[in-house]
C-alpha cells in the first residue's frame, strides 16, 4: 500500500483529537497485530484493526475515516483483552466515529430499521445500535 | 434474604422467559427480589468516548435510587445491563472528573418525599456504593452451593450444556472482573451444580456479533455459526446465555443461520435462569419454552433421552 504522509499540525491535531477522546495513548502499539488476529469481525474489514490505529498514528486522518471498519467493530472488547500494551482500541474506534462528520455517511440510525424488524429485536439492541452508530 | 434486582428493558419485553424464571428460581431460594422503583434503561452500550457523558447518568441514577431504598448490592441477569451498570460505578470511584460530571447532572433530580411528599433537590452525591453483582455470581457467593445443593428437585443429570459468556460478562477484566477474561470458569461452575455436564469448547468467550446483526446480518449470523458449531461439535445438548441478546442471535436467528450453513444442524439456546428454575422444580409453564424459536421442549422431561433431543 502506498500512502503519502503529511506534515504540519493538522495530522497532529487529529491524533491529539484520538487521544483526548479515547483516552488511550496510540503511540504505545507496537503492530503485533493480535487484536486482529482475534477480532471476530476480521473478515468483514477493509482495514483491519492493528492498520486503524497505524493509520491514526500516521495522522492519515481521511483514510481512517472513509474506513467500514468502524462500523464492523461489535465493541467485543477482544481485542483490549488481548493488547500486551493494554490499549483499548473499541475506544479508539468510538473516538474515530466520534470526530466523522454528523451529516458523514454509513452512520446508522433508526431509519434503516424496517418496522417489522423493530417489531422482532430486543430493545437492548436498538438503543445499543443508535448509541454506536447514530449521532 | 431481601435484595435489589435490577431487569431492565429487554427482560420486560422480548426476554420475559429470562425475567419469570429468574423470578421463579429466586423465590425458591428464599430471595425477594426488589426493584428499585423508577428504574430506567441502562443504555445498554457504556459510552466510550470522554466526551460522553449524558449516557452515564441514565446508569447512575438507577444505582443512586437502589441506594435511596437502602440497597448495597443490585443484582442483574442481562451481561448489558451487567456491564453498563458495573463500569459506570468503576468510573465513578476511579475517575474524579467524571464523578464531578455525572453528578452534576444528577444533583437537580427531583426528590420526593414518601411521607410528606415533599418535593426537594438535595441528593447527595452518588460515589458507586452499590456493588454491582451478576445472578451467576450472587450464587456462587452469597447463596452459596451448599443451599443450592440442599434445593435441587431435578438435577439435569447427564444434560450436556455448553456455557457461553459472550463479551459483556467478561470484558474489560479490570472493570468487571467476573473471571478471568481467557479462561473462565464461573458458568461452568454453575452447570455442574445443577447437574449438567459443562461442555467445553473454544468459542466460549467469543463475540455472537452483538448488535451487529442490525446492521451486518450476514456477519453476524457467521459469528454466531461459529459459536454454534463450536459447542455442537464438542457435543453439547444445549447452549446456555445470560445475554438477551445472544439469544437472539442465537436462537431467533437460528433458522437464517441454518439456511447460510447447511453442515449446522441446529442446537438448542436456554438462558441459564431456566436450567436454575427447572432444577429447582419450578412448573414447565413457568420458564418461558414458548418464547424459544428452536424447540427446547424436550430438555426438561423428567426422563430424558438424549437420543431424542439430538
Amino acid at each position: 500500500m502506498r500512502v503519502k504522509l503529511k506534515a504540519g499540525p493538522e495530522p497532529r491535531k487529529f491524533i491529539e483529537r484520538i487521544e483526548e477522546l479515547s483516552g488511550e495513548n496510540v503511540y504505545a502499539c507496537y503492530q503485533c497485530g493480535r487484536c486482529s488476529a482475534g477480532c471476530p469481525m476480521a473478515a468483514e474489514m477493509d482495514y483491519l484493526p492493528n492498520q486503524i490505529i497505524r493509520l491514526v498514528q500516521m495522522g492519515l486522518e481521511d483514510e481512517v475515516l472513509r474506513s467500514k471498519t468502524l462500523f464492523m467493530c461489535a465493541s467485543c472488547f477482544t481485542c483490549q483483552s488481548r493488547c500486551p500494551k493494554g490499549i483499548d482500541l473499541a475506544r479508539v474506534m468510538e473516538a474515530v466515529r466520534y470526530v466523522l462528520d454528523p451529516k458523514g455517511r454509513d452512520a446508522f440510525g433508526p431509519n434503516e430499521i424496517s418496522p417489522e424488524l423493530a417489531q422482532e429485536l430486543p430493545q437492548q439492541v436498538l438503543v445499543a445500535i443508535c448509541r454506536k452508530f447514530s449521532k | 434474604m431481601k435484595v435489589h434486582y435490577y431487569p431492565g428493558c429487554t427482560l420486560k419485553e422480548k426476554a420475559v422467559a429470562l425475567d419469570l424464571s429468574t423470578r421463579e428460581a429466586m423465590k425458591l431460594l428464599d430471595v425477594e427480589l426488589i426493584e428499585p422503583e423508577g428504574w430506567t434503561c441502562c443504555g445498554a452500550e457504556y459510552p466510550l468516548t470522554e466526551e460522553k457523558i449524558m449516557g452515564l447518568a441514565a446508569p447512575a441514577r438507577v444505582l443512586r435510587q437502589v441506594r435511596e431504598e437502602g440497597g448495597d448490592v443490585v443484582i442483574t441477569t442481562c451481561s448489558f445491563c451487567y456491564a453498563v451498570l458495573k463500569r459506570v460505578n468503576y468510573a465513578l470511584q476511579t475517575d474524579a472528573l467524571k464523578h464531578k460530571r455525572i453528578n452534576a447532572y444528577l444533583k437537580d433530580d427531583i426528590k420526593i418525599d414518601p411521607l410528606t411528599k415533599e418535593r426537594t433537590t438535595n441528593f447527595e452525591a452518588y460515589n458507586g456504593e452499590v456493588k454491582v453483582v451478576h445472578l451467576l455470581e450472587y450464587l456462587r457467593d452469597r447463596v452459596g452451593p451448599g443451599k443450592i445443593a440442599s434445593r435441587l428437585k431435578r438435577p439435569l443429570r447427564g444434560l450436556k450444556v455448553a456455557p457461553y459468556y459472550g463479551c459483556r460478562l467478561l470484558r474489560p477484566q479490570k472493570e468487571l472482573a467476573l473471571d478471568e477474561p481467557d479462561n473462565p470458569h464461573i458458568f461452568e461452575e454453575f452447570l455442574k451444580a445443577m447437574g449438567c455436564e459443562a461442555v467445553d469448547y473454544p468459542f466460549k468467550q467469543e463475540c455472537c456479533g452483538s448488535y451487529l446483526s442490525v446492521s451486518l446480518p450476514e456477519a453476524a449470523a457467521e459469528a454466531s455459526y461459529r459459536v454454534l458449531r463450536a459447542a455442537r461439535m464438542n457435543g453439547a445438548q444445549a447452549i446456555a446465555v445470560s445475554c438477551p441478546l445472544c439469544f437472539y442471535n442465537m436462537d431467533k436467528r437460528q433458522a437464517k443461520i441454518r439456511e447460510m450453513f447447511l453442515d449446522f444442524p441446529g442446537l438448542p439456546v436456554l438462558f441459564f435462569t431456566q436450567i436454575l428454575a427447572w432444577a429447582l422444580g419450578v412448573d414447565k409453564g413457568a420458564l418461558g419454552l414458548d418464547d424459544h424459536a428452536v424447540p427446547v421442549d424436550k430438555l426438561f422431561e423428567d426422563k430424558r433421552n438424549a437420543e431424542v433431543i439430538l
